[in-house]
């Protein structure tokens, strides 16, 4: 009895001949010879566009030969034009798993899978096959350049960086594609002239990169040259019109520029016929503008945009279940057993804590100009230890962290959080943050909450500044954003106040568990005196007396330009006290706005002097 | 059983329930309270009570219950219903006065203990509990002779010898309070806190070296207090064994005289004559005006001293004074609940521009500085103390402590340290009455409450004396 059943994954193969299949049951190379002519026969259908034919043709090849790889690839091309990307996912790894001819032919077996990944933002996903590609075929530009995108887009850029610029040395030309997407690395890093240089070059190669245009004028932007990245965006409007991303990129610089008008004007129309991002920009245009209730309107159509359009959803489980952990783990008690890191003479990091919105960036910002002062901008955090701390400390024994970490009290465990410390700094140098003259790093990791139990362990006596806010400030002005937050918190207003509870009760626990050097810093009089703020937290590190900038150059936020600007802030505005108690204002308009987040966060509300008298 | 609804008798049983006799239920929930299943207590009790609302007993009992799960205020209003029910139970206004007593209501728990009283003129435990409240309302010769009254009815009533004595003490008749004082081991929770021996309890005369066994008894601040005696026993009975805790060795070795220091039972070798630590006061005839070593008798370890300055040099913030901080005590002290405080409540203290605090709180209470967020900036040093030879090194390096009444108070008094210890209204005994300082440590400073269970102006106080 033959079995007839098509195969779920959607590939029009039957089950037994596709993801069913047995793939050591197959022919071997010798054997699909014979079948050769009628694969070239498909191929030749598929290029003279007879799709139909060609599909059929291959379902035929390959229900005698699932590994005939040209067939293969015809119906995989097939399955991707008709826009069916999970089957296109499944033909594509298999077209990468089987044997091939050559180095050359399985290297872009790997290499179109990892394209098309990277086509779909799952740049992640798409690691382990450009890494196959490169290991495949390291004399390939193409190779180098995929994966130049994908570390960069998963944030090594420095890594990212170096096969970029492998790629152009092996092209041995200037190629407009691989230029930009070097000049956004190099944004990235905050290497903000010589991206600009860079994208000149670019765009000088291929003009008609609407991308790379846009990049260019984030550049533009962000070296204080709005006008320039204003007239680069105007012109490439002229040619795309209807470019969207370009679009929204000029009106945030009409945001910049405070013309909030334009804002509107350009991103006009019913809210549902609007993106988030471009919400986002209309709300907070709105809300300049002092229309509280139409940015709102703007914001949680955005938000439920994300829910109901993009299905995405608050995931806490995963943060739950860490927050167990740690919980259990990093004690008093356990702490005092364990060994700490030798200290050492370099430069010493200061850890920033703060939920998103409360002025981290900001505080990073200032510091970071200071002399002496760097800002490691999230390149090499501490989180990055953990795998590596867990390896050291397993000993052998399978064990998770934090648990694991139990194992460094043992033997030669005792040298570990040195090792783990001297990798924090060796990752620092290496993401050029450590400069001859640098003495303290500012690390803001936005993870950072999560592990103040083995920054401990590393930096003992590292100063630990927790960036305080209002809490209904933090979730307006998270409401405001089109930002990817931690656990996906921020679909809707109640899901970023249950993770604000989340990341605070974490840091509660460890202040109560552990002798921190910890100081908390409001957001309020970070923005109306930053001279007084910023005076207790160099004294506070115990920074030898710096000069500090004047009132007026703080409030400007123009002092001292630094050789690398964080990445996240790469539009640097003015200092301004709108935000501080924002939320009053909408509170007034909409008095049922924070009806749901009220009762998750009174509590904090409370503890953080917030309360009534506020 | 507990799965079953209870029914009132006049309902009609479906199918699955039976009928159960109240009296049962009444002594399984009783029951289930001794053995600190409340919960199960309370959840049982309610549905009794949902079928039998004005039953006095069960409402009594329930009441107990909710007070024990510290649900207040519900348990007096049931307690109160069961009286009004039944107004002649002598149980009722004896129990009640206990509970009025630990929700701070003083002159009903006077008026309800006397009702007991009246009701069951012959019960010892009715009398204690009134003198109980007398002395939480100094009304201590009042204290005295009700416990007195107890006595008579029953001479072997421990609990009122034990609280004769502290009245006594705290009014400063130590003669007669230390011999009352000696009924301390027969109470309940004094067990195991002697060696089992035959041996006789020392009476002061000489023993040859050796000979005499010391026990660390009762909680470390004794020890430290009472310690201060170890020279004074060892003059009569030299080279004294000395069995204590772990925790309290690095502490009590440094006083002089001692022979040997056990932490096992097993390991105190063949003595003649046996002495808690907290009765050397007796056998030496303290009173306030003898004390000896007031001015101190512990040096902090210079090493740690050093370890812990250079550690305060870079947690503390430059140019801010450093008090130290402790604001809760161990949980299990019978009179915890009187003297641990929250951190938050020291607010006067913590709002002061010029200082910072160095909490040097131990134990699960440490989980509060996670909720500080307030203007002084505050170390919580806790976590990284291992032991009291720590303790005493930080203290070292602050300005002064200020602390509850536990045994960080007695570390910093023995080493001279600066102190300001706040206390309850009706303080433990050994911080006598009337005065801001204490025979027992000369660098201590007291901060009491001028009314009972009110804390906000002994806090305005010690954060004000910190000018002076």
């Amino acid at each position: 009895m033959l079995n007839t059943e098509l195969c779920a994954c959607g590939s029009g193969l039957r089950g037994i001949r596709c993801c069913g299949a047995d793939f050591t049951a197959v022919p071997d190379a010798t054997s699909l010879e014979i079948l050769n002519p009628k694969a070239v026969e498909a191929t030749n259908l598929f290029n003279e566009k007879n799709f139909r034919d060609a599909e059929a043709l291959a379902l035929k090849i390959l229900d005698i030969a699932p590994n005939q790889r040209a067939a293969l690839r015809v119906l995989f091309e097939i399955r991707r034009a008709e826009n069916k990307p999970g089957v296109a996912e499944v033909l594509a790894r298999r077209l990468a798993s089987i044997p091939a001819e050559s180095n050359a032919v399985a290297a872009a077996a790997q290499l179109h899978l990892a394209q098309m990944l990277v086509a779909q933002s799952r740049h992640a996903d798409a690691e382990p096959a450009a890494q196959a590609a490169v290991k495949l075929s390291p004399r390939d530009a193409n190779t180098h350049h995929v994966m130049g995108v994908v570390l960069t887009e998963t944030g090594q850029v420095h890594a990212g960086e170096r096969h970029y610029r492998t790629a152009m040395r092996l092209l041995g030309r200037d190629d407009g594609t691989v230029l930009a997407n070097l000049a956004w690395n190099l944004k990235l890093q905050g290497r903000l002239d010589e991206a600009a240089g860079i994208y000149e070059q670019a765009l000088a190669n291929r003009p008609d990169n609407p991308r790379g245009i846009g990049g260019f004028a984030q550049v533009e932007a962000g070296r204080g040259r709005l006008p320039q990245a204003m007239v680069l965006l105007d012109q490439a409007l002229a040619t795309w019109p209807n470019d969207r991303t370009l679009r929204l990129l000029r009106a945030l610089a009409d945001l910049q520029d405070e013309q909030f008008d334009a804002v509107i004007a350009r991103l006009n129309g019913p809210l549902e016929g609007l993106m988030p991002p471009e919400l986002a920009a209309r709300g907070q245009a709105a809300q300049r503008l002092g229309h509280i209730t139409d940015a709102v309107a703007a914001f949680a159509t955005a938000k439920q945009m994300q829910r109901e359009r993009y299905g995405q959803r608050y995931e806490p489980a995963a943060f739950l279940q860490k927050a167990e952990a740690c919980k259990a783990f990093f004690t008093a008690d356990q702490m005092l057993n364990l060994p700490r890191a030798a200290s050492g003479d370099g430069p010493q990091p200061v850890f920033l804590l703060g939920f998103a919105r409360s002025g981290t960036s900001l505080l990073e910002q200032m510091l970071a100009k200071l002399p002496g002062f760097a800002a490691a901008d999230g390149l090499a955090p501490v989180s990055a230890l953990v795998s590596m701390a867990t390896k050291l400390a397993a000993n052998g024994a399978g064990a998770d962290y934090p648990q694991v970490l139990a194992n460094i009290a043992v033997g030669d465990g005792q040298m570990i959080p040195s090792q783990l410390r001297e990798q924090y700094m060796a990752n620092l140098s290496i993401a050029g943050v450590i400069q001859p003259d640098t003495k303290f790093i500012i690390d803001r990791a936005p993870d950072n909450h999560w592990h103040l139990g083995l920054i401990k362990l590393l930096f003992p006596d590292a100063p630990v500044i927790h960036l305080l806010r209002h809490p209904l400030d933090i979730m307006l002005s998270n409401f405001g954003q089109d930002r990817r937050l931690e656990a996906n918190c921020g679909v809707s207003m109640v899901a970023t106040a249950r993770h604000y509870d989340v990341s605070m009760s974490m840091i509660k626990h460890y202040r109560g568990q552990l002798a921190l050097r910890y100081l908390p810093v409001r957001y309020e009089p970070l923005v109306s005196d930053p001279l007084a703020v910023l005076q207790n937290i160099v004294k506070f590190i115990g920074a030898a007396p710096v000069k500090l900038p004047s009132k007026a150059a703080l409030r400007i936020n123009a002092f001292q330009p630094s050789p690398r600007i964080p990445a996240h802030v790469a539009v640097q505005q003015p200092l301004h006290e709108r935000g501080a108690y924002r939320y009053r204002a909408y509170e007034a308009a909409l008095p049922q706005l924070f009806n749901e987040v009220r009762p998750i966060l009174e509590g904090w509300i409370e503890a953080l002097g917030y309360g009534a008298s506020v | 059983m507990s799965g079953q609804a209870i029914l009132s008798s006049e309902e009609p049983l479906k199918p699955g329930q039976q009928r159960v006799a109240l009296s049962d239920v009444i002594s399984q929930i009783s029951s289930m309270e001794q053995q600190n299943r409340l919960d199960e207590a309370e959840n049982l009790a309610s549905r009794v009570l949902a079928a039998v609302p004005e039953h006095p007993h069960v409402l009594h009992l329930s009441g107990i219950v909710l007070y024990r799960k510290g649900k207040i205020d519900e348990a007096i209003a049931r307690m109160e219903k069961s009286i009004a029910l039944a107004p002649n139970v002598a149980l009722y206004p004896r129990n009640m006065c206990e509970i009025y007593r630990g929700a701070g209501r003083l002159d009903d728990a006077v008026a309800s203990g006397k009702r007991a009283i009246e009701l069951a003129p012959d019960d010892s435990r009715a009398y204690f509990n009134l003198a109980l409240i007398h002395y939480e309302r100094l009304e201590l010769e009042e204290s005295v002779r009700i416990c007195d009254r107890a006595l008579a009815l029953d001479p072997n009533f421990a609990e009122a010898h034990f609280e004769r004595a502290e009245a006594l003490l705290l009014g400063g008749n130590m003669a007669e309070g230390w011999e009352s004082y000696e009924w301390r081991f027969k109470l309940k929770q004094a067990e195991g806190m002697l060696p089992k021996t035959d041996k006789p309890q020392w009476d002061g005369t000489p023993l040859p070296a050796g000979k005499l066994l010391l026990v660390a008894d009762q909680g470390f601040g004794d020890c430290i207090q009472f310690g201060r005696l170890i020279p004074w026993a060892a003059k009569i009975a030299p080279a004294p064994v000395l069995a204590c805790s772990g925790d309290l060795t690095p502490i009590l070795r440094q006083i002089p005289g001692i022979g040997r220091m056990v932490t096992r039972w097993e390991l105190t070798g063949d003595f003649d004559a046996y002495i808690p630590l907290s009765g050397l006061p007796r056998l030496a005839k303290i009173a306030p005006g003898n004390v000896p070593l007031g001015e101190g008798y512990l040096t902090p370890n210079p090493e740690l001293v050093a370890h812990w300055g250079a550690q305060l040099d870079r947690l503390v913030p430059k140019g801010k004074r450093r008090i130290a901080l402790v604001w809760a005590g161990r949980p299990t002290h019978k009179n915890d609940k009187k003297r641990t405080l929250k951190l938050a409540q020291f607010a006067p203290l913590l709002a002061r521009e010029d200082i910072a605090v160095v909490t040097v709180q131990k134990g699960e209470q440490i989980t509060q500085v996670g909720s500080y967020y307030g203007n002084a900036p505050l170390i919580n040093l806790g976590p990284d103390i291992a032991d009291f030879a720590d303790t005493m090194a930080i203290l070292k390096n602050v300005e002064r402590l200020v602390t509850i009444d536990t045994s960080v108070a007695h570390v910093a008094g023995a080493c001279g340290i600066p102190a300001s210890i706040v206390l309850p209204y009706a303080p433990d005994w050994r911080w006598l009455l009337g005065r801001d300082d204490t025979p027992w440590y000369q660098s201590v400073r007291l901060f009491r409450q001028q009314r009972p269970y009110e804390w906000g102006d002994v806090m305005e106080r010690v954060a004000r004396s910190l000018d002076t």
